[in-house]
């Protein structure tokens, strides 16, 4: 009966360490994050990185640069990206003349990549 | 007296451990949402150079403002002065001149305003979303403003957008006043490089400017050279070595005063050592 009390507080002990450790790393004192890529960005400020490409398109008509300049998002092809961003644009309310700016890029891109 | 419990400490702090690699290297907290401040330097460079091409297509400096400071820089304007040096130095000039320029509105200087050379594209992208007169009359008398400004240019643009544009967006950027020359000195000072021309150009404000692209030609060639590239002697200054004997005309690319008939002066130390001086020439942009 002795032997099994002790088991049973040691395996308490060693789940409530375990609780204690996750408890420690993810809430009190979590991994700090620097260095980010921009892939993990908030959807608003993905979506407004999209509109600032949109409005240099507007004024250098350049599609490949607007690729390159959406590529930092990952893998995601420029035109998945752009449209994603046209998306957010559309559902949050952006000003109509900001979302006519990210459909032309969207289209351009489009256009640029053989997507129909 | 009571025993220490060891068996259970030891299993506690096992689970501890075993609990703290699981959330620190096995599975930490996955990042989503995270802010632009947060991004590696590089992509906070490519973040900056958004917002400067968005400003140099807009001219929105509130935006550009608030933009910026989502990026958390300690200094906005030596962030973007310092990411345009390091630009130009990998030959990035377009996009230096923007930065360049986003740095140069927020310290002050907001009517020096220029964007970069509009490409005969850019008209042609403006023409498609001409919408229809009678449901937008605003766009439309603004785009005609365009059309009368280009008149060789035909519409065979093949992007059709249905959106109805802004109107600011056709607003034909003015050129920004060309850059004077204050101030022309030859320098004797046996402690430069023989031959040395230096150059300092100021915005209106008197700030040093960086990124400006400077023009030199002689008899028998001509090259280009930035100011910023040596910040430490100034974000607007610039340098170029003369052959003695040949004579050059210096001008800002954007426009300035020229100066011409620069020759390496004669020069003597105290002992009588002959050297060859330089010049220091200083560009305004005027009020």
């Amino acid at each position: 009966m002795m032997k099994t009390n002790r088991w049973l507080f040691l395996i308490i002990a060693f789940i409530a360490g375990i609780g204690l450790g996750l408890a420690y790393g993810w809430v009190i004192d979590p991994v700090d994050f620097i260095d980010l890529t921009p892939d993990t960005l908030r959807a608003d400020y993905k979506a407004d990185y999209v509109l600032m490409v949109a409005e240099a398109y507007r004024a250098n008509p350049d599609p490949g640069l607007a690729a390159r300049q959406l590529a930092i998002f990952g893998s995601q092809s420029p035109t998945s990206i752009a449209s994603e961003g046209l998306d957010f644009a559309r559902a949050n309310g952006f000003d109509a003349s900001d979302i006519a700016l990210i459909q032309e890029l969207v289209t351009a891109l489009q256009a640029w990549s053989g997507i129909p | 007296m009571k025993r220490i419990p060891f068996g259970i400490l030891l299993a506690l702090l096992a689970g501890l451990g075993l609990g703290l690699v699981y959330s620190w290297v096995i599975s930490p907290l996955r990042v989503v949402d995270s802010i632009p401040s947060a991004l590696r330097a590089d992509f906070k460079d490519e973040y900056r150079s958004a917002i400067a091409g968005a400003y140099a297509a807009t001219g929105n400096l509130e935006r550009a403002k608030a933009r910026l400071s989502l990026l958390s820089d300690p200094d906005s304007i030596d962030a973007l002065n310092a990411q345009a040096q390091r630009m130009l130095a990998s030959g990035e000039f377009q996009q230096a001149d923007q930065i360049a320029f986003l740095a140069s509105a927020l310290q002050g200087n907001g009517s020096a305003f220029v964007p970069p050379p509009t490409p005969t594209a850019q008209v042609a992208i403006t023409q498609p979303v001409i919408p229809i007169p009678s449901s937008s009359p605003i766009a439309s008398s603004t785009t005609l403003e365009v059309f009368t400004s280009t008149p060789e240019f035909i519409p065979t643009q093949s992007i059709i957008i249905e959106a109805t544009p802004r109107p600011t967006q056709t607003v034909i950027p003015t050129i920004g006043a060309p850059y004077k020359l204050i101030a022309q000195e030859s320098i004797c000072d046996s402690n430069l490089p023989d031959g040395l021309l230096q150059i300092l150009v100021l915005n209106a404000s008197r700030r040093q400017m960086p990124g400006i692209e400077i023009k030199i030609a002689w008899d028998e060639g001509e090259d280009k050279f930035f100011t910023g590239l040596k910040p430490e002697l100034g974000n607007g200054y610039a340098d170029f070595l003369m052959t003695p004997n040949f004579s050059y005309t210096v001008q800002l690319a954007r426009g300035s005063d020229v100066a011409s008939g620069l020759t390496a002066p004669a020069c003597q130390t105290s002992n009588g050592d002959s050297f060859f001086g330089g010049f220091k020439l200083t560009f305004q942009q005027p009020k």
